[in-house]
């Protein structure tokens, strides 16, 4: 018994280091932009600089394109298929899965090769296209996890019983939808939502490519040029993940303890 | 000396006393059951005979060998789950030569008695099915060969009936009791089923929160229960609430009737309230039943249930209810008649709490 | 909703029943969104691996990939997914280990978990800043081992930008991962069956070695493949790490597109189909591990 407890302990103990060193050496370094003292000077210098506002800014409002037209898809396909056509799940779950297993690179490589500008669907012609098929790659991207969070969360309540009883009294699938589907899976669309704000941030793969100034590239091109800004970046970036994901775990504890309004 | 001794046990977890006390003598040979609700503790105690858990205090010995520094695995005693616990990735011919194969036998000895070992639980056809494609009581009785298969000194069974169906429970629990004595293993049967324990103990050690509250033969239990606790949890029961009228001649009133009691109260001061026990199938209404004993009172329910009527009758503030065998001459009594239950006074019990 | 059947026994005319029409109609957005986006890309893809540029059938490209610098690229991203997913199943198995059957406080399980949640994300470029920030050259650990122990670290031939350099880096997310799904599979491990083993005579090791391995190695192994195809799919990290001198197949792939390195646009469908051969096999025999491994712990 005494042997394994040992054992326990010292694995989390390797386990911390292991996790904890990275961050704490990354936090370490972003401090030493002066010479000899420690300061937040590349903190200072990341802030100002007028194309990191800009890049973070434009993956925020990917991230929040991406949630919004990519939950405006998951929602009502999820219940569809729940409530109309179960035959179809296997197929839809096969298909969400796909992104995990096929490699971003991949994916966005397929894009240029079809959509380009002498494709029949030419989206990499403009810039607002191409911000399309950006947006459109981050739906992508996230579907796995969009729709796992939906799904499960239209499991737990219950959408058959719950549409039969709104038809009863005379709504319209508009109404369904929006007022009654929706404010049930907030919780499993929250969820689903913070996972794709840490995935969207801080992508490379698909902004790089598709030649977007995403915040993927920006830090990219950092950390080729200067010697500390990296550093800070990377602990903004760590913090942002940390929020989403802390935002995700609070609203999945207030969703257990909640129960589903009817 | 008796095979297996457990002498003033006591367990602890942290603060919480579990175990108060508990000595237990236990023959050679011997099947007893631990009987009590969830929490009392026996489960407990029979994981200390296992050897996963320690003792706080007291000792605790196998024919005259003291097991406290010896491990689970080296004390050579089998132990049937609630849950089973077969082995999901081996078939049952497997689960059952485990023991064997841990100790090394040659694979000869090892087939030989799993032959053996399967052909006593009447399984010999499933040899190479997996757990997940058996019953739970067909895997239970797989569990039971696992454990004889390396002939244990003593065995332990952890309410091992209580994941199983009603019907599958009763005739399983006599095939675990025929096993036994055909195999003449010493065997410790812990349940929380009255009925169970009564049917196939040679003796039963009741608990009642972390005490051992009576030990005896399971008439000796249900007939004599030395606690209001035993009284309650074995079988159904009337209180009654009697009033001492003289001590020394166990005189007592229940209600405005006197009755002289076989029990002695002379411990108890005159205008004392005693606590009486009345098992449900000590009297009848029957003007030939035999009895010393009558009490008056008015009937508040008849029940019919065929070969039994059950009757609830109101007598001095107390409520008593009889079961009487169906007679056709005797017709059930109506609501409010007012009958006499004759039974006999040595059949009152006198419950000290 | 009303169905306009139009069938009667007479005739075997056959009807369009509007509400199967509708049903599908509803999965018409998902339907369109997957062919344009997922679906016929891959195709694509496919299909362009196996043709010639003026649009014939070839097997050339396939055979092309075998040309010593483009199966040295895949070798490379091989050796890096077989180390970090070996490393990261073998850490992440010890850390689940320990806060699900090691006896530990709930407080250590939940934390360790939940940090896993936000680690298994943190890849991509930041990771890299990370460990450039850890093991560099002016890293703290480095200049740690410098200052406090005499020991240079670059000059035992240790490079973070190389294939162990890179290995460890991603093994920071590999081993959240493995933590995370394995720690289900680790609480399907029924405390009775250690106990029953043990009753019946079984040490320790002989537990581990004929009832807790075999019931666990589906879930150990299929995890440890889905953590490969995880490491070889990956490009950001490698790439802010390595710029383009680690020559990973993602990498190779992404210089490719950029400016067609390989003067062959076919064969950079090629490269692609081979990464989709690999990453896909892998998850297929993850998913059958799986069910095997959901089988037994009914």
């Amino acid at each position: 018994m005494k042997a394994e407890r040992y054992l326990a302990w010292l694995s989390i103990l390797i386990g911390c280091l292991y996790f904890f060193v990275p961050l704490i050496a990354t936090y370490e370094f972003s401090l030493r932009a002066r010479r000899g003292v420690y300061s937040f000077d590349a903190y200072r210098s990341v802030f100002s600089d007028m194309a990191f506002r800009q890049t973070f800014g434009y993956s925020m409002l990917m991230a929040l394109l991406t949630i919004v037209f990519g939950m405006l898809l998951v929602v009502p396909t999820a219940y569809w298929v729940r409530l109309r056509l179960p035959q179809m799940r296997p197929v839809v779950e096969f298909v969400t899965l796909m992104p995990l297993v096929i490699p971003a690179i991949v994916i966005v490589f397929g894009y240029l090769r079809l959509y380009n500008s002498s494709s029949i669907l030419p989206l990499t012609g403009s810039n607002t296209t191409t911000n399309i098929l950006l947006v459109c790659s981050y739906i992508t991207l996230s579907l796995p996890y969009m729709y796992r969070a939906v799904d499960t969360a239209m499991r737990t309540i219950d959408v058959r019983t719950l549409t039969e009883a709104a038809e009863s009294l005379g709504a319209g699938w508009m109404t369904i939808m929006f007022r009654c589907i929706f404010p049930n899976v907030m919780s499993g669309v929250l969820s689903g939502a913070f996972i794709t704000l840490a995935i969207v941030i801080g992508e490379f793969t698909m902004a790089s490519l598709l030649g977007r100034p995403a915040f993927g590239p920006y830090l990219q091109l950092v950390g080729a040029n200067k010697a500390y800004e990296p550093s800070a970046l990377a602990m903004i970036a760590f913090a942002v993940t940390w929020l989403s994901m802390g935002l995700l775990q609070l609203v999945s504890r207030f969703n257990r303890s909640a129960p589903a309004k009817a | 000396m008796a095979f297996l001794e457990l002498t003033h046990i006591k367990k602890s977890f942290g603060n919480v006393q579990v175990v108060h006390d508990f000595n237990m003598h236990i023959e050679k040979g011997e099947f007893v059951s631990f009987l009590g609700p969830s929490g009392c503790g026996k489960t407990t105690v029979l994981r200390m005979i296992a050897g996963f858990e320690t003792p706080t205090a007291g000792t605790l010995t196998i024919a005259g060998k003291d097991q406290s520094t010896l491990k689970p695995n080296q004390r050579n005693i089998g132990m049937v789950f609630q849950a089973y616990a077969l082995f999901p990735n081996m078939t049952v011919h497997d689960n059952v030569a485990f023991g064997l194969k841990v100790a090394g036998e040659s694979k000869s000895e090892i087939d030989a008695r799993v032959k053996e070992m399967l052909g006593l639980i009447k399984l010999d056809h499933l040899a190479d099915r997996y757990p997940f494609q058996m019953s739970g009581g067909q895997q239970q009785r797989v569990a039971l060969a696992r454990a004889l298969a390396v002939k244990p000194q003593v065995l332990l069974l952890d309410e091992p009936l209580s994941a199983l169906d009603a019907k599958i429970r009763v005739s399983l629990r006599e095939e675990i009791r025929a096993i036994q004595q055909k195999l003449g293993i010493t065997t410790v049967f812990v349940t929380h089923d009255q009925e169970e324990a009564l049917s196939i103990s040679d003796r039963i050690v009741v608990m009642n929160a972390g005490r051992a509250d009576q030990i005896g033969t399971p008439f000796e239990i249900y007939n004599t229960p030395a606690t209001r606790f035993v009284a309650s949890f074995v079988g159904t029961l009337n209180m009654i609430e009697a009033k001492v009228i003289d001590p020394s001649a166990n005189r007592i009133m229940i209600g405005d009737q006197g009755v002289t009691l076989k029990q002695s109260v002379t411990t108890y001061k005159a205008g004392e309230t005693v606590s009486l026990a009345l098992r449900p199938e000590a009297g009848s209404l029957a003007e030939s039943a035999s009895g010393d004993t009558a009490l008056t009172g008015q009937v508040a329910s008849a029940h019919f249930l065929g070969s039994v009527i059950r009757t609830r009758m109101n007598v001095g503030g107390n409520v008593i209810s009889f079961d009487m065998f169906n007679s056709p001459g005797m017709m059930p009594p109506a609501v409010g008649e007012t009958v006499t239950l004759r039974f006999a006074a040595s059949d009152l019990l006198v419950i000290r709490d | 909703m009303s169905s306009v059947s139009a069938s009667t026994t007479g005739t075997r005319v056959p009807s369009i029943d509007r509400k199967v029409v509708v049903d599908w109609l509803g999965v018409a957005p998902f339907t369109i969104f997957a062919l344009l986006f997922l679906i016929i890309p891959t195709i694509y893809l496919i299909v362009g691996a196996f043709l010639t540029p003026d649009g014939s059938f070839t097997l050339k490209n396939i055979v092309d990939l075998f040309t010593p610098s483009i199966l040295a690229a895949y070798w490379i991203s091989i050796k890096v997914s077989v180390a970090s997913s070996l490393g990261g199943a073998l850490l992440g198995f010890l850390l689940a280990w320990a806060i699900v059957l090691g006896g530990l406080p709930s407080w250590v399980r939940n934390g360790l978990l939940t940090f896993s949640g936000v680690a298994s994300n943190f890849a991509g470029v930041p990771l890299a800043f990370a460990f450039l920030a850890t093991l560099g050259r002016t890293g703290l650990i480095t200049v740690f081992l410098r200052d406090w122990f005499d020991f240079n670290l670059y000059s035992t031939g240790f490079n973070l930008l190389s294939f162990f350099g890179l290995t460890i880096t991603y093994m920071y997310f590999q081993i959240p991962l493995m933590v995370l799904i394995l720690t289900p599979a680790l609480d399907g491990m029924k405390k009775e069956w250690k106990e029953a083993a043990s009753i019946l005579g079984a040490t320790n090791g002989q537990y581990w070695r004929m009832v807790a391995f075999p019931i666990l190695w589906p879930s150990l192994l299929g995890t440890t493949l889905l953590l490969f195809a995880n490491a070889f799919g990956a490009i950001a990290t490698a790439y802010a790490l390595t710029g383009s001198s680690l020559n990973i197949v993602p990498i190779l792939l992404y210089a490719q597109i950029r400016g067609d390195v390989l003067h062959n646009a076919n064969l950079g469908y090629a490269l692609a189909l081979g990464m989709i051969v690999i990453t896909g096999v892998s998850n297929i025999l993850y998913i059958m591990l799986r069910m095997r491994a959901e089988r037994w712990q009914k």
